[in-house]
């Protein structure tokens, strides 16, 4: 036991004390932020603001009617046109315009939906959907008039709607808007760390073999704690950069909490202490602490023995690891069905089968337990990720045990099976 | 007294006979070499001593108590011959933490590691990384690491090669002194010459087996050709009668000759006398270990991997 501690003190501090650690940790929730406030930034800058000429052949689109809109809705300008007679087709490029919209002959209780928008250029969706609420917006008006429908019977048509509210009575805590966000945070995260600490763990393995110092330590301990102990560095090390962050956000949050005043940052923090009030904050925790190490545990002693048992070459190890990151894969595929659909099959499926259990089941711990998860679906996938990452840490062990002094030819997996049931 | 008792040891992979019905025994304080070609079975049978591999069958017994891997680390000092160290680590760290593997405490390996490295030179590596090492620098401090908690039995598997003659002697010099200290050593290698220089007992091993196993002077005995080497002013003009060696050649101005069965050296000198000879030297020549190595594992494929086992 004492030699196991010296393992993992020493693959804890070496890795601990790397500057890539020390960069990593800042900078991830960095580029974290700026994947989300920048994707959005963009795909605001990337809207066009389009100037549209209109060619009205249904005499229903007035230019009194265009400005009035286009003095509302600033996204963009539509500008009637009259093509000259003769002339096939406007050239409303050379007028200035960016698109060229014809409406032909229409009757209002039918409406059309092939109305042509012509440019030479393609935009996306995210700027022709605001030119159709445009033009919706005119074709309310116009249906109005020909209904004589006054703006006192418009505003009741507009204003007067019947809503849900959905609620679980077994838990009237959990909100499922922010369930929602906080469970995909959760599973995303869980996938990240399997991947790349267990990737860490593979390469470490492979790092000992290579440099032949695997001999020499298997002299001293026994293979398998050789294994444990950088499993378990490795995973210190994870829990380390993870409190780190929390205590990163913790800081953040308190520290805008006393100084913010402007109205944006009011509204994060509203937003925050809402998610607070509304999910169990120490279930999801401790949920999350135990799934990341079980999750961790199960993946990373296999991807010990993978690294064990290749010589120095990454791509032979990429190769036979592959089948083991497409389980992860395939669970983050799961976890995005389990999320909208928290109490389905593939949710129940996922959160119950041990390879993917770590991120579908993380995925619907905040919707509530035991409301949506009950207590005994809880328990069970617990007990069988625990029977799951001991029988893969002995698994892995044996094949490690053989590996870690194997050189030549890289095994196949059905190999590597063999080696598992070998006698020591 | 025996440190080392091996009782027919058996170790068979899947596609090779490893180690097959093995037993030895060494004395404690013996410098013993472990002799055999390539693939013959000796680092599989090192890594069973080690407990790194177990046996299939048979019994190791150290210090005269059945042999635990996990108790009997402390007793052990192993170099392997494909040399390891973590590369980015710090050498006074690593010889830090490797020593506590072993099961010293911190302040006890700190003073031994304190030790070792000034009277082999080396204080001024303790911040530097082993990659900043030139290969010979590294073997020292591989050396160190392997003997630092004083193990009764250190096996050194090829512990010179790629030194240079100067660091050669250190390591050899502290070998000796290892052993005089009551330390058992045994010592892997296909270098005769080191064999002969060193060791006072060997083992050959070929093709997982033990062939010829005793002190090196009892082996050159039991393999002398009765070989000797005569010096002489001039040659007796002719050889007549009855002549109780046969020439074998000649080499730097001496005589080889081979004394036939039934005559013993005094014959030769005395018919030499008569023949009016003057001799200068009589030596007898004992073969080498290479020779006797040579003439035992010749003929064996090199390479035996692909042996059925079954049979």
């Amino acid at each position: 036991m004492h030699k196991i501690l010296l393992i993992i003190k020493r693959e804890y501090l070496t890795r601990v004390r790397k500057r890539t650690f020390i960069i990593a940790t800042l900078l991830f929730p960095l580029l974290y932020m700026g994947l989300i406030f920048g994707t959005g930034y963009i795909a605001e800058k990337s809207r066009a603001n389009l100037h549209v000429a209109v060619a009205d052949s249904s005499g229903y689109f007035t230019k009194a009617l265009l400005d009035k809109q286009n003095a509302l809705d600033n996204s963009s300008t539509l500008t009637l046109v009259e093509p000259k007679p003769g002339e096939k087709t406007f050239n409303y490029d050379s007028a200035g315009f960016d698109a060229f919209l014809i409406i032909p002959a229409l009757d209002w209780q039918k409406g059309n939906n092939e109305i042509k928008l012509e440019a030479k250029k393609s935009y996306g969706p995210g700027s022709t959907s605001l030119i159709e609420a445009k033009l919706n917006r005119m074709w309310d008006e116009i249906k109005n008039d020909s209904l004589k429908i006054d703006a006192t019977k418009q505003r009741i048509l507009l204003s007067s709607r019947l809503g849900i509210h959905f609620m679980n009575i077994t838990d009237p805590k959990a909100d499922a808007k922010y369930a929602n966000s906080i469970g995909l945070a959760c599973g995303f995260l869980i996938y990240f760390i399997i991947l790349i600490y267990g990737s860490q763990v593979m390469m470490g393995v492979m790092e000992e073999k290579t440099n032949r110092i695997a001999e020499i330590i298997v002299s001293s301990v026994k293979p398998f704690q050789m294994m444990l102990g950088k499993i378990m560095g490795i995973a210190l090390v994870a829990l380390t950069q993870f409190l780190l962050w929390i205590a990163f956000v913790f800081i953040i949050y308190n520290v805008t909490k006393v100084s913010g005043s402007a109205g944006g940052v009011n509204s994060l923090i509203g937003s925050v202490q809402q998610i607070f009030t509304s999910i169990n904050i120490p279930m999801v925790l401790f949920c999350f602490a135990f799934y990341f190490l079980a999750g961790f545990f199960f993946y990373s002693s296999i991807y010990g023995a993978i690294g064990s048992a290749v010589n120095e070459d990454v791509r032979e190890a990429q190769s036979l690891s592959f089948p083991i990151t497409m389980l992860i894969i395939i669970s983050i595929f799961m976890m995005t069905t389990a999320i909208n659909d928290p109490t389905g099959p593939v949710a129940f499926w996922g959160s119950i089968i041990p390879f993917s259990s770590p991120i579908v089941m993380m995925a619907r711990i905040p919707y509530g337990v035991p409301g949506t998860v009950p207590w005994w679906q809880l328990g069970l996938s617990m007990a069988l990720l625990i029977g799951g990452f001991i029988f893969t840490t002995w698994f892995a062990g044996k094949i490690y045990r053989t590996g870690i002094l194997m050189y030549g030819k890289k095994p196949s997996w059905k190999e590597l099976i063999k080696w598992a049931f070998w006698k020591s | 007294m025996a440190i080392l008792e091996l009782h027919n040891l058996k170790k068979y992979f899947a596609t090779q006979k490893a180690v097959d019905d093995i037993s030895l025994s060494i004395e404690k304080g013996s410098i013993y070499g472990l002799l055999g070609p390539n693939g013959a079975g000796k680092t599989t049978l090192i890594r069973m001593i080690t407990g790194i591999f177990f046996p299939d069958e048979g019994d190791i017994f150290l210090d005269e108590k059945k042999f635990d891997p996990l108790k009997d680390v402390g007793k052990i000092g192993y170099m392997p011959e494909e040399r390891g160290l973590y590369k980015k680590m710090k050498i006074g760290e690593q010889a830090l933490y490797l020593a506590q593997l072993k099961g010293l405490s911190r302040s006890e390996a700190m003073e031994k590691i304190k030790q070792w490295f000034v009277k082999l030179e080396m204080q001024s590596w303790w911040n530097k990384k082993v990659e900043d090492l030139s290969k010979g620098m590294s073997q020292k401090l591989q050396f160190v690491i392997t003997v630092l908690h004083e193990p009764k039995l250190i096996i050194l598997d090829e512990p010179f090669s790629g030194l240079d003659p100067v660091n050669s002697n250190l390591i050899k010099d502290e070998i000796f002194q290892l052993s005089q200290r009551g330390s058992t050593i045994i010592f892997s290698t296909h270098r005769m010459e080191q064999v002969e220089e060193i060791c006072d007992h060997i083992a050959l091993v070929n093709k997982g087996k033990k062939i010829l196993d005793g002190t090196v002077k009892k082996i050159k005995q039991d393999f002398k050709e009765n070989l000797f080497s005569i010096g002489m002013e001039q040659l007796p003009l002719s050889m007549n009668g009855d002549v109780p060696f046969e020439m074998i050649g000649t080499k730097d101005h001496h005589s080889i000759v081979r004394i036939k069965d039934g005559s013993k050296p005094n014959d030769v000198l005395k018919y030499l006398i008569q023949q009016g000879a003057t001799i200068n030297s009589f030596n007898e020549i004992l073969p080498s270990l290479n020779d006797i190595f040579i003439r035992l594992v010749e003929g064996t494929p090199a390479a035996r991997q692909f042996q059925n086992v079954e049979s």
